[in-house]
């Protein structure tokens, strides 16, 4: 068997396709390295400061006094850029980056314009960036996804599409089977023979690629950055045998190997290209797109009633417990339901795109764009992790508060309020602060099910192939 | 004798497995695409036509004139021919506001609440990237052993030994293989056609079949172009194995590398903040727009806006300053504009002796706010188009550089999805805007009492001049897409002619 795959590797080494694939293959990786180079310094340049600016606003608010830590909240929460983001892309011009915090609602205000009702501090969801300011010509970003997802897949093909029917032709193949070689054993260099062929060039750009990046002193990757990369890397070999296997296949049924790289290339554009855009659409279309407007009247009832189980609170300017603590009672809700609102809503969107991308997911290609995006810590995946590490902050900040208010013996402990809270300053220190952070093992749980998926594929391609090739006449 | 070798040619082709496969997979791919899209524009289209309604009724229940701040909105419809090109149909905001205090701009559009998103991170596609992906893909693999294979059977040879031309030869081969490449194009496209022609809420106009018609002529090219290219590197070859490897290379490189490679590689991502002085200058002349403003507010007799007072509405003392806050304040797309609108259901009594103040002053004042917008506008136009205009055409003409980049801009021009097809839009709504002032400086509305106060008369909405927009008309269309059409033609000769140099120089 290894005799085979040595052959094989031989055969292909000095071929012209694996010199094009080489230079193809570093080709992108250096553009995708230099792109990087140049655009993540800047990125995170620009979410340090958003950090700052936003850590800033939070310690004002603590500096000012307990009361004003509860009626403004933090700053605005700004999601970490991915060290990864040159492996996937994920979507970063269209997810939100950013969850701002609402400025306290000012309910009502006097003649003079003096405010008698705000209410408190609620997240608010954002949309996702309308890229209908940019008219330039929308394409792809060259990322290791791409790379891998559609060129390598391509050069998979390229290099078995004769594996079978190529060797029929030259009579080799009947030469080679004259052997005592068991037919698997045959099937098996011949994959090993592809994938190394292939994996020889590819594995040639990635360093190239990281050598590039790692030594530039812009970028830091830690060990757990190039665990992951090792991880992607495999997924990259994991693919690129899926798509050796459907070579092998096609050309063991096929008689000619002209024929066979057409149907190949068909299934190619088929599954690769076509599959994902299309199956989203179909699966987007199933739930009716309901509009801000009717969102809205859902909503607004609500709000009604709201204002006519306090009324008799609101507007009275007494100081006594039972008013103060309807007044609160009344913003602490009025927060909670924008907030539930909103949260609704995005769920609502959210679940759509997760139906699309549940039935996409047919596409191999989809399922190595989810798991990429998985590992390299970008996409929608990381987005939703995102939102989650925000609403916990939101909880614990709003836990510290009633907290602190508690270990004040002046206060009413009437929250929102600003008779009701402790007016003392607080330490900025004692704040908890917001950190956006990803975890592997949880990038591992998600990524189970397509990573099953995926190697399924492999399996019943390559019984497949073995099937035909077993089966076939020399 | 031309005859016979195109017969020959088209009956070796036709009967071949690879002349099924393309009519299938094409038939496959466009159906399938054709009424996946049908649905996704009868879906924008109710949108658009809930967003129209809902705009129409929100406009008339405003009983100030003012009050049309914000509630006088224009919708772009679908454009039915996105099904075969979406270029940035759905990419550009569809939903415009109309207001006198500013220019409206492609990039001042927002978009339909109804949409969601986050959907856009799926890429979307239209019946011209099918063709684009797989016709060249057809086109090569009916190409790669026209002449490489002939030769290697020998059969080359034989031909020649009759008195024919090699040019001949060569032409009959183009002609059969093009017919072949028609059928599926054709015949898929006319599927998608009756499955459009079904559909009640799609209505095709009969000038939008001659756009169609473009369409097919482009693509016709644009497979031709492939056809060449394969048939050169036959030409080029000895081997077809060598031919068939060499092919798919060259259409990897430039349907997918070549256009996503250089858009990485030069970066065309509009920068708003290089015209951030241009944006700064804009504040100022509102800036002076406000001063001037107080001045007149100090300067005359008259006391200044609304307020509240008492029973009914009565108007601020002299000597109170009042300002507005700029409403819209969007560095990135360059708008800084006041927006007022006021409403007071009744004046008071004792109020009544200034309303002809008043009418004189909401006169002036929407004067010199026009007469600002139309300042600004002298400078926010060329640095809009330097932010975004100007990378999105640089990043259009780098991709005329592949076939793909050139067939996708000339059907683009033919459907009217393209910049031009969106800006004709703008430009409408634009024209639109200046009918609405003049409309309004005719009857005097801006000094009408009307403007602020629906005690008297409420606004009359149905007077208003109404918004149409047409698409442009096919000759424009044409006019637009004709210079990549004939680029795609000059790569058609000029391939055709290094190849027949190739052919006749070669030994058989």
């Amino acid at each position: 068997m290894w005799h085979i795959t040595k052959r094989e590797i031989y055969d292909n080494l000095n071929s012209l396709r694996f010199a094009l694939t080489t230079v193809l293959l570093l080709a992108l990786m250096v553009t995708n390295a230099v792109k990087h180079l140049r655009e993540h310094p800047k990125r995170v340049q620009r979410y340090q400061d958003a950090v700052t600016e936003s850590s800033d606003r939070l310690t004002a608010h603590a500096d000012g006094s307990l009361y004003k830590l509860a009626q403004y909240g933090p700053g605005n929460f700004y999601k970490k850029p991915s060290p990864l983001h040159f492996c996937a892309n994920g979507g970063e011009s269209i997810l939100p980056d950013t969850i701002t915090v609402r400025e306290p609602p000012v309910f009502a205000t006097d003649a003079e314009n003096n405010v008698i009702l705000q209410g408190v501090w609620s997240l608010s969801y954002p949309d996702a960036n309308l890229q209908n300011k940019n008219v330039g010509p929308n394409v792809s970003q060259v990322d290791w996804a791409f790379i891998i997802g559609y060129i390598l897949s391509l050069i998979a093909l390229w290099f078995t599409f004769d594996a079978f029917s190529g060797e029929r032709e030259q009579g080799t193949l009947r030469l080679m089977l004259a052997n005592s070689i068991p037919r698997h054993t045959v099937l098996i260099g011949k994959f090993l023979g592809a994938l190394f062929s292939i994996s020889i060039p590819f594995a040639l750009a990635v360093l190239v690629n990281l050598l590039l990046i790692s030594t530039a002193n812009t970028v830091h990757l830690t060990a757990e950055a190039w665990g992951r990369l090792g991880i992607i890397f495999c997924l990259a070999l994991l693919y690129t045998s899926l798509f050796v296997a459907l070579g092998l296949l096609v050309s063991a049924r096929v008689q000619q190997s002209a024929v066979s790289l057409m149907i190949l290339l068909l299934t190619w554009v088929t599954f690769v290209v076509f599959m994902p855009s299309t199956l989203a659409s179909i699966a987007s279309s199933f739930s009716p797109a309901t509009s801000f407007d009717e969102f809205w009247k859902q909503r607004n009832p609500v709000k009604e009633d709201l204002w006519d189980k306090y009324d008799e609170w609101l507007w009275s300017s007494k100081l006594d417990d039972k008013t103060l603590r309807g007044k609160s009672e009344f913003y602490t809700e009025n927060a909670e339901r924008d907030e539930r609102w909103h949260e609704e809503r995005s769920k609502y969107r959210s679940s759509q795109v997760y139906r699309a991308r549940a039935i996409t997911g047919i596409s191999p290609a989809t399922l190595l764009q989810h798991l990429i995006e998985g590992f390299a810590g970008t996409g929608f995946e990381r987005h939703l992790q995102f939102v989650e590490n925000t609403q916990r902050y939101a909880r614990q900040l709003r836990e510290f508060v009633a907290d602190t208010d508690r270990a004040d013996p002046e206060s009413l402990h009437i929250l929102g309020v600003r008779e009701g809270t402790s007016k003392k300053p607080i330490s900025p220190e004692s704040v908890p602060r917001f950190e956006d952070t990803l975890n592997l093992s949880r990038d591992f749980n998600t990524a189970a099910m397509e990573l099953l998926l995926l190697t399924l594929f492999v399996l019943v391609l390559l019984s497949g192939a073995y099937l035909a090739f077993v089966r076939v006449e020399v | 004798m031309l005859m016979t070798l195109i017969r020959r040619e088209l009956l070796d082709n036709l009967m071949t497995f690879r002349f099924a496969a393309a009519v299938f997979i094409t038939l496959l791919l466009v159906v399938a695409n054709t009424i996946v899209l049908l649905k996704d524009y009868e879906q924008r289209l109710t949108a658009y036509n809930k967003a129209v309604n809902e705009s129409h009724q929100e406009l008339r229940e405003e009983k100030t004139y003012s009050g049309y701040a914000g509630a006088l909105i224009i919708h772009r419809p679908p454009n039915p021919l996105s099904i075969f090109n979406l270029g940035l149909d759905k990419q550009v905001g569809n939903k415009i506001e109309v207001y006198h205090a500013f220019i409206p701009t492609m990039w001042d559009a927002e978009k339909h609440g109804a949409d969601n998103p986050f959907l856009n991170l799926f890429t979307s596609i239209d019946i011209v990237l099918v063709f684009q992906g797989v016709l060249s893909l057809l086109a090569l693999i009916f190409a790669y052993d026209a002449l490489a294979g002939e030769r290697e059977r020998g059969t080359l040879r034989l031909v020649l030994t009759h008195p024919i031309q090699r040019g001949y030869i060569l032409f009959a081969k183009y002609i059969s293989a093009m017919l072949c490449l028609l059928v599926p194009l054709l015949i898929s496209l006319l599927l998608s056609i009756i499955l459009l022609t079904t559909s009640t809420t799609m209505s095709l106009r009969a000038d939008d079949f001659l756009r169609i018609g473009g369409i097919v002529l482009t693509s016709l090219l644009y497979v031709s172009l492939f056809y060449l290219i394969g048939l050169c590197i036959s030409a080029m070859t000895r081997r077809t194995s060598t031919a068939l490897m060499l092919c798919m290379f060259v259409w990897g490189v430039l349907v997918l590398v070549y256009p996503n490679l250089i858009l990485t590689a030069v970066d065309i991502v509009p920068q708003p903040n290089t015209q951030i002085s241009v944006y700064n200058q804009i504040k100022q002349m509102w800036e002076e727009w406000d001063r001037e403003n107080k001045r007149f507010l100090r300067n005359d007799a008259v006391l200044g806006p609304l307020s509240r007072n008492g029973e009914g509405w009565g108007f601020r003392l002299k000597g109170v300053e009042y300002s507005f806050a700029p409403s819209e304040d969007k560095p990135s797309t360059l708008l800084y504009f006041y927006q007022t609108s006021f409403y007071a259901g009744k004046i008071g009594a004792e109020s009544e002796p200034q309303v002809p103040l008043v009418q004189d002053y909401y006169g002036f004042y929407n004067r010199e706010t026009i007469n600002t917008v139309q300042r600004t506008w002298l400078v926010r136009k060329p640095a809009l188009e330097a932010i975004y205009i100007q990378p999105a055409n640089l990043g259009r003409m780098l991709l005329r550089f592949s076939p793909g980049g050139l067939y996708d801009a000339a059907t683009e021009a033919w459907a009217g999805t393209d910049l031009d097809g969106i800006q004709d839009f703008f430009s409408t709504v634009q024209r639109y805007r200046r009918a609405v002032v003049d409309y309004f400086y005719d009857k005097k509305i801006f000094e009408s009492r009307q403007w602020f106060a629906a005690d008297k008369g409420t606004a009359d909405w149905d007077a208003l001049p109404q918004f149409s927009f047409h698409r442009s008309d096919t000759g424009i269309n044409a006019k637009r897409a004709l210079p990549d059409m004939l680029l795609l033609l000059t790569m058609n000769v000029i391939l055709f002619t290094v190849i027949m140099l190739i052919f006749i120089k070669s030994e058989v």
